[in-house]
């Protein structure tokens, strides 16, 4: 059975690759990047193997710890899993979760990712030959166990999160993360704030890779330095405690893909709904007066609030701009005005995040297409229905940023910029949505999610988008730079205006843009995105 | 002197390739307006491809589409609003109610507020859909999912329907339903094409029929023509697209 799963996934990554060759071409990019990072990778490694047995432990848990954190984070963030071998897929087979887990598990770790992955903790941990065999032998285990748990990690990850946000308790599941996310990153930003990062370096990192190397995060990579000293007690406790744990996420993995196989995703629970809020939408800040866009923005807003795709973006777009205030400014002690970028990076991330807006219609966009020439009606109600979560939330983060530093004087400009950097971020969206889309999680499937190869192409389309906002945004911020920078008042106000004048001008512009564009492509967008 | 009234669906020289698959190839249909039109064919002949480029949701590679006389792909804000159209196999937006849905399709097509309310309990009433039009269409059996689509494609009263597969897993109630609400339809001068793989369902519902294979028009015309003297439209369907599969003695699946 093993052989048959895993071949579904490379069979039909070949057909794939056979039928679109560009998804060829992005492998072949990915693996070319993987090459070059072989001698960095060497070069480490033998780096590391100058270090004494504690650092190298402490270096190699950090690393670790950081790429489990990231495997488990990323796929619900940016990319999502390769879905070739998504449990519900099985469904009609009639197979159990105990025939196909091991064909899964092997598959889990042929994906080029985790191949790569696989061969830079090796190349690293080979690093502890020159402690002695046995601290190797130790290193080869942990590390090995650390890997799996990694990996596995980021399927559970995926698919209980998947999970809560299908579930009638999505909105609040949303929420309760974002919370968690906030309160766990404020009190690391308290004390980097308060202690700064030379004494947080001098006297917590140790201490917190010391405590990581005995948990799953960090307690086989830890190991080998015990085993080093002779610790075997140690060094034994740390690797069964990290099998432990990867048998428990794999049981975890396991109950969740036996769920899968009878319970389908995205079901909406017989939920009833007295109102028809198409034809009677809730009052809020933006109420488009044409009939179709309306419909549109009503279907949007409802989207926003119940769609799993959409809350997970929705808690997605909060991720750079919170790292950068709790992580980075207090790490690199910063002057306070750098807090600006965290309203100004978060209306980017907001716009940026909705480039392959039309995509999540899936093929349900026939009904707009079949409907009339309606490009931008489409554009218009679905820029609306972010915009009017996106306008009051930058307005407000805006002016708690102001408010935290205290220089009430920067807020026109500040405000203008925000409102400028989200109408440019939104009109090219708008415009990249339509002109590169890429198949998105389809509605009912699990938001984290993805064919083999999209992830590629959807990481073509990202560059791009980010490509042309790192050309446009600064010429939206540059006069409020220079109020802050100058000290000059006249430029702050400038900024408030032309940020105004430039965010309307640009979402409105790319609107336009994109409406046309859609009307123009209207009889490839089915094929595009299906 | 009298003028010969438009076709109400009008294909020339169609083409679509996929790769290195020719889905349609060359196809020219012309549909009577006030018909019954029946589209058969077997699986993978190229009747969906054929009624997306007709529809406006494919751009054909060549050829020409008219609804009622006006270019499909050359003014599409002109020829849209005439049809009213049910794809197979395809999405909706499924976190709206069926209410909702319908009321999304009226407002599209630019109708008032009033007049979508009004003909959307209509619809819903009409289609036994009453009770169900309160849920979210996400879940919907498929055969709802079906009904729903249908009063969206009813809901601007369209002069010109492309259903595709309509009674596809529609039990035999509101099967009978959709058949009388397509009957007064085509009674009072709307025209009718619908896709299916039932051809007694086309023998009783239909005045013409195209039978389609390999992505081109193996006959068309009216029911007495295509049968051409068979039995039947199944006996002549048959002969057209030939029945050249090895018959296999499937022994191991014998029970006793």
């Amino acid at each position: 059975m093993v052989a048959t799963v895993v071949a579904i996934r490379l069979r039909a990554a070949w057909h794939l690759a056979r039928r679109e060759w560009w998804r060829l071409l992005i492998a072949g990019l990915g693996v070319t990047w993987m090459l070059t990072m072989l001698p960095w990778l060497v070069w480490g490694g033998a780096a590391l193997a100058r270090q004494s047995d504690e650092v190298r432990a402490d270096l190699l848990v950090g690393l670790v710890a950081v790429l489990s954190i990231g495997w488990a984070v990323v796929p619900l963030m940016v990319a999502g899993l390769d879905d070739t071998l998504e449990p519900a897929r099985f469904r009609t087979l009639g197979v159990s979760a105990r025939t196909i887990m091991p064909g899964l598990t092997v598959a889990a770790f042929l994906t080029l990712p985790a191949l790569f992955f696989a061969l830079a903790l090796g190349l690293l941990g080979l690093s502890w030959r020159v402690s002695g065999p046995e601290a190797l032998a130790v290193a080869a285990l942990g590390l090995a166990l650390a890997y799996g748990s990694m990996v596995l990690g980021a399927r559970v990850s995926a698919a209980w999160a998947a999970r809560v946000l299908s579930s009638r308790r999505a909105k609040l599941a949303t929420f309760a993360v974002l919370g968690l996310a906030l309160a766990a990153a404020a009190p690391v930003a308290l004390v980097l704030f308060r202690d700064g990062l030379t004494a947080v370096i001098g006297a917590d990192v140790e201490v917190l890779l010391d405590r990581l190397g005995t948990t799953p995060l960090g307690a086989g990579v830890a190991a080998p330095a015990l085993a080093a000293e002779g610790d075997w007690l140690g060094a034994g406790w740390r690797i069964a405690m990290q099998a432990a744990w990867l048998l428990l996420v794999h049981a975890v993995w396991r109950v969740n893909v036996a769920h899968q196989l009878v319970a389908p995703l995205g079901r909406g629970g017989g939920a009833r709904r007295r109102h028809d809020r198409i034809l009677d939408p809730v009052r809020g800040l933006v109420r488009p007066r044409d009939g179709a866009t309306a419909a549109v923005h009503a279907r949007l807003v409802r989207a926003w609030v119940s769609d799993p795709r959409y809350l997970s973006s929705l808690v997605g777009v909060m991720l750079l701009p919170v790292t950068f205030f709790a992580l980075v400014m207090p790490v690199f002690d910063l002057d306070p005005r750098w807090a600006y970028l965290v309203p100004i990076v978060l209306a980017v991330t907001i716009g940026w995040g909705r480039h392959n807006d039309v995509a999540f219609d899936s093929t349900a966009l026939w009904l707009d297409v079949v409907s009339g020439r309606l490009g931008q009606a489409v554009l218009r109600g679905r820029l609306a229905a972010t915009a009017s979560w996106a306008l009051p939330l930058i307005v407000v983060v805006a002016l708690a940023t102001v408010a935290w530093g205290g220089r009430w004087a920067d807020a026109p400009g500040l405000l203008g910029t925000c409102v400028g950097v989200l109408g440019v971020s939104l009109g090219v969206a708008a415009l990249s949505a339509v002109l590169v889309p890429y198949r998105a999680p389809a509605p009912g499937a699990s938001p984290f999610g993805s064919e083999v190869g999209a992830v590629g192409a959807g990481l073509v389309a990202q560059l791009v988008s980010t490509l042309v906002l790192v050309l446009l945004v600064p010429f939206v911020v540059v006069p409020f730079v220079v109020a802050l920078v100058a000290e000059a008042p006249g430029w702050g106000a400038a900024a408030c205006v032309l940020g105004i004048i430039t965010g309307i001008g640009a979402y409105a512009g790319g609107v336009r843009a994109a409406g046309a564009v859609y009307n123009a492509r209207s009889g490839r967008l089915l094929a595009a995105v299906a | 002197m009298t003028t010969v009234p438009a076709p109400a669906l009008s294909l020339r020289g169609l083409v679509k390739r996929f790769g290195h698959t020719l889905a349609v190839d060359r196809v020219d249909l012309d549909i009577p307006a006030g018909s019954f039109y029946g589209v058969v064919g077997p699986n993978g002949a190229g009747k969906t491809t054929t009624l997306s480029m007709a529809t406006g949701l494919l751009q054909p590679d060549a050829g020409t589409v008219s609804v009622l006389g006006i270019d499909l792909w050359g003014a599409p804000e002109a020829a849209k609003p005439l049809i009213g159209v049910l794809p197979d196999g395809l999405h909706t937006f499924d976190r709206l109610t069926g209410a909702e849905l319908i009321s999304y399709a009226g407002r599209l097509r630019g109708l008032d507020r009033d007049v979508v309310r009004a003909r959307r309990d209509d619809l819903l009433a009409a289609l036994d859909l009453e009770d169900a039009g309160r849920t979210l269409v996400m879940d919907y059996s498929a055969g709802m999912a079906k009904k729903i689509g249908l009063a969206c494609a009813l809901v601007h009263a369209p002069r010109l329907l492309v259903l595709d597969e309509p009674f596809e897993a529609v039990d035999p109630v509101s099967a009978g339903a959709i058949r009388r609400i397509l009957e007064e339809y085509v009674a009072t001068g709307g025209t009718v094409v619908l896709s299916s793989h039932v051809m007694a369902l086309v023998e009783r519902l239909c005045d013409h029929v195209a039978v389609v294979g390999r992505g081109r028009v193996l006959a068309s015309g009216s029911l007495a023509e295509v049968r051409d003297g068979a039995l039947d439209l199944e006996e002549r369907f048959v002969a057209l697209v030939g029945d050249e599969r090895e018959r296999r003695d499937l022994t191991w699946l014998r029970q006793s």
